[in-house]
């Protein structure tokens, strides 16, 4: 958005507001309740599959992320 | 408190709106009362009423369903029962008139016994080592310590199956198994995590200040713990005391798997009561009346903290 | 409570000394006392807890059999869980769980934020009738749930003579235990009745805690009682009924001990929710180590709505 503005500050604005708690809690939240749906949707066995591993990385993300800097 | 008095004109619903939602309310109570009611009543009817057809609320009520919850019977030929001498006992006449005789007494009472002595005893561990731990997380800086509640949190999240299996193999190896002191290890396990959170809550609404004064005063923490928060805290106590009996009282899924005879409660033998032909029910109700009737005294005690109780604390008011 | 307040602000001076005032207390240190406190409940979770869940981690790698304690232990790795996770017959058995879990949630949702919505009417004897509704969900699913196969008999069962003579059917023309359309919703009908008032209690809460000067504002701002509700009551009691929902959902799809005394998972395996189905496996036909696997799937899922869990009590903690 901003044309002019030096690049790497932009950058670092883009890290602050996304690499925070809140926005990397919700991402964390958003995986372990898709793992969740994933495994007890009727549509596909393959997402079924898939459902552990989403879950288990949604929770590891969960539990390293809320370490991070509010 | 006072912005509920000037909100008196607006905010407050009319008279006509309290009375429509009122009776709402009252015909949701009595409809979930029913099954309740019904446990009740069935257990003072005769096998022959309890499964009449259609269901009858009224019937001349009896205490053979007590009888057969507290008793074995045996049946024997009416010529065989004529040889006895008169009937001891008031279900000693029941059975006879149905051709029996009573044998002994059934296994309903060392069941309930189990039951008392492994609610008391896990509560009292859960409770002891709940108020400990509570002090420690409410007044201590200690390291990871929202970690640590977590950990304590997630462990009473852990499906009962899941648990069950290990539990199982290690009580075995240990030679744990279907005995009172393992249970009440297990559900003071459970319960603990609870008890952490609950007393937490309650010991962080004591203020600071109370046991610094007396530590001024010369006490150590810990006299000051035992002589000032202590007794403060004796409500949060016994509101979590309470909380963890309900739980250890109503458990079911591990007593059903890890305990056969010795050591069982009484949620699993209540749905094995059996009669001639299928299942007894007035004596199955007789064993739940008897079995709810200090839950329903608990809840009524309890009914100020019950929110407090289901969200581990988290929600006061 | 007021003059309580007022000596502890007299304290509140000695609070400002406190350094000195440490150095002099004997005894243990405030350190040393923490851990005191805290290691005897830590140890025993690790225990009773986390040792039998690394014990079923580790099984869950294996081929060990409960029932055949001496045979050799084989390590399989992940063979456990590849099988599980593709078997047609545990994907049907989420599904009978995701039926259940939907359904209990959305009618004890319905239910009981409406029941909370009239109890918060304020008319008159309400703490009463409160606590009679709140009366089932105190009580033992185990135990309750039995006697409602009792409910549930074709003849002779109270439930269906009611729905019979509302409907002016036949009682012995339906069976709600043994049908395989009518099971699912057999159990579903059991859990929103003994947990409705769940989520009544905990909506209570969230709708008493919205202050009345909002209300007052947008009356005065002329919004109609429809418009109040939608952008007032329910965004602020959102925090409370998702704590509500998550908790039932938890709860829900690791539901055992209820679904085990009403249908035992049948009939066939219409009603095997998740956690029969493990019990199945785990104590009738001894396959520990695939069992093992399950579980910790099962557990791993729990795990993670558990942190999302506490995340969402912290959010109602802070109002």
């Amino acid at each position: 958005m901003i044309v002019d503005a030096n690049p790497s500050i932009t950058r670092r604005g883009f890290a602050d507001k996304i690499l925070r708690r809140g926005p990397l809690e919700a991402i964390a939240t958003t995986i372990i309740a898709a793992g969740v749906v994933m495994l007890m949707q009727p549509f596909f066995l393959t997402l079924y599959s898939w459902s552990l591993a989403t879950t288990l990385f949604g929770t590891v993300m969960f539990t390293i992320v809320s370490k991070v800097r509010e | 408190m006072t912005s509920a008095n000037a909100a008196h004109s607006v905010v407050e619903p009319s008279a006509v709106v309290r009375r429509f939602a009122g009776s709402l309310v009252v015909l949701y109570a009595i409809i979930t009362m029913i099954p309740l009611v019904w446990i009740g009543l069935t257990a003072f009817k005769s096998p022959d009423d309890a499964i009449s057809y259609p269901p009858k609320v009224l019937f001349k009520p009896s205490l053979e369903g007590f009888c057969n919850l507290f008793t074995t019977r045996s049946r024997q030929t009416p010529d065989f029962i004529k040889t006895l001498g008169p009937p001891q006992g008031l279900c000693d006449s029941i059975a006879r008139s149905r051709n029996m005789v009573v044998a002994g007494p059934s296994n309903y009472v060392p069941r309930f016994f189990n039951s008392l002595i492994i609610a008391f005893g896990s509560t009292v561990l859960a409770v002891a080592l709940g108020t400990l731990s509570a002090y420690g997380f409410s007044r201590f800086r200690v390291p990871l310590k929202g970690d640590l509640l977590f950990f304590i949190l997630s462990t009473r999240m852990m499906p009962p199956i899941a648990v069950a299996i290990p539990i199982y193999l290690m009580y075995r190896t240990v030679g744990l198994s279907d005995t009172r002191l393992g249970m009440i290890l297990l559900y003071t396990s459970v319960n603990v995590s609870l008890a952490v959170w609950l007393l937490k809550g309650f010991i962080d609404e004591i203020p600071r200040e109370y046991e610094e004064a007396a530590m001024i005063d010369g006490y150590t923490r810990f006299q000051a713990f035992v002589k000032v928060v202590l007794p403060q805290a004796t409500t949060g106590i016994a509101a979590t005391a309470i909380f963890c009996l309900i739980f250890a009282w109503n458990e079911y899924a591990f007593a059903v798997l890890l305990t056969s005879g010795n050591a069982q409660t009484a949620p699993p033998f209540i749905p094995i009561i059996i009669g001639e032909g299928g299942q007894d029910w007035p004596a199955v109700a007789a064993g739940t009346t008897l079995f709810l009737v200090p839950i329903v005294v608990f809840t009524v005690l309890l009914r100020k903290h019950l929110l407090r109780g289901i969200t581990f604390g988290a929600v006061r008011k | 409570m007021n003059d309580l307040s007022a000596s502890s602000r007299i304290n509140y001076q000695a609070v400002m000394v406190r350094p000195s005032v440490e150095r002099r207390i004997r005894g243990l240190s405030d350190k040393a006392l923490a851990w005191l406190f805290i290691t005897p409940t830590i140890v025993l979770l690790l225990a009773i807890n986390i040792f039998p869940l690394l014990w079923t981690i580790y099984l869950s790698f294996t081929n060990y059999r409960a029932n055949r304690p001496n045979a050799p232990t084989i390590w399989l790795g992940t063979d456990w869980y590849q099988s599980i996770l593709t078997d047609p017959d545990i994907w049907a058995a989420m599904q009978v769980t995701a039926h259940f879990v939907i359904w209990t949630v959305v009618i004890e949702t319905v239910l009981g934020f409406g029941l909370a919505f009239l109890i918060d009417k304020k008319f008159r004897g309400h703490g009463i009738w409160t606590t009679i509704i709140l009366l089932p969900m105190m009580l033992s699913p185990a135990v309750v749930g039995n006697f409602w196969t009792f409910l549930y008999q074709p003849q002779i069962g109270l439930f269906n003579y009611v729905v019979a003579f509302f409907t002016s059917g036949d009682a012995s023309s339906f069976q709600m235990l043994g049908d395989v359309r009518l099971s699912p919703w057999a159990i579903v009908i059991v859990d929103a009745w003994m947990w409705t008032p769940y989520v009544m209690l905990i909506c209570l809460a969230g709708l008493r805690s919205i202050p009345d000067y909002i209300y007052e504002a947008a009356e005065v701002d002329r919004a109609s009682k429809w418009r109040q509700f939608w952008s007032i009551t329910l965004p602020m009691a959102l925090p409370f009924i998702m704590l509500a929902v998550l908790f039932r959902g938890i709860e829900n799809f690791k539901m055992f001990d209820m679904v085990n005394l009403l249908t035992g998972g049948g009939p066939g395996s219409t009603t095997e929710v998740a956690s029969i189905t493990l019990k199945r496996a785990a104590f009738e036909s001894w396959r520990t180590g695939y069992s093992s696997a399950f579980a910790i799937i099962l557990f791993v899922t729990v795990f993670g709505l558990a942190n999302i869990y506490v995340k969402a009590l912290n959010k109602v903690k802070s109002r």
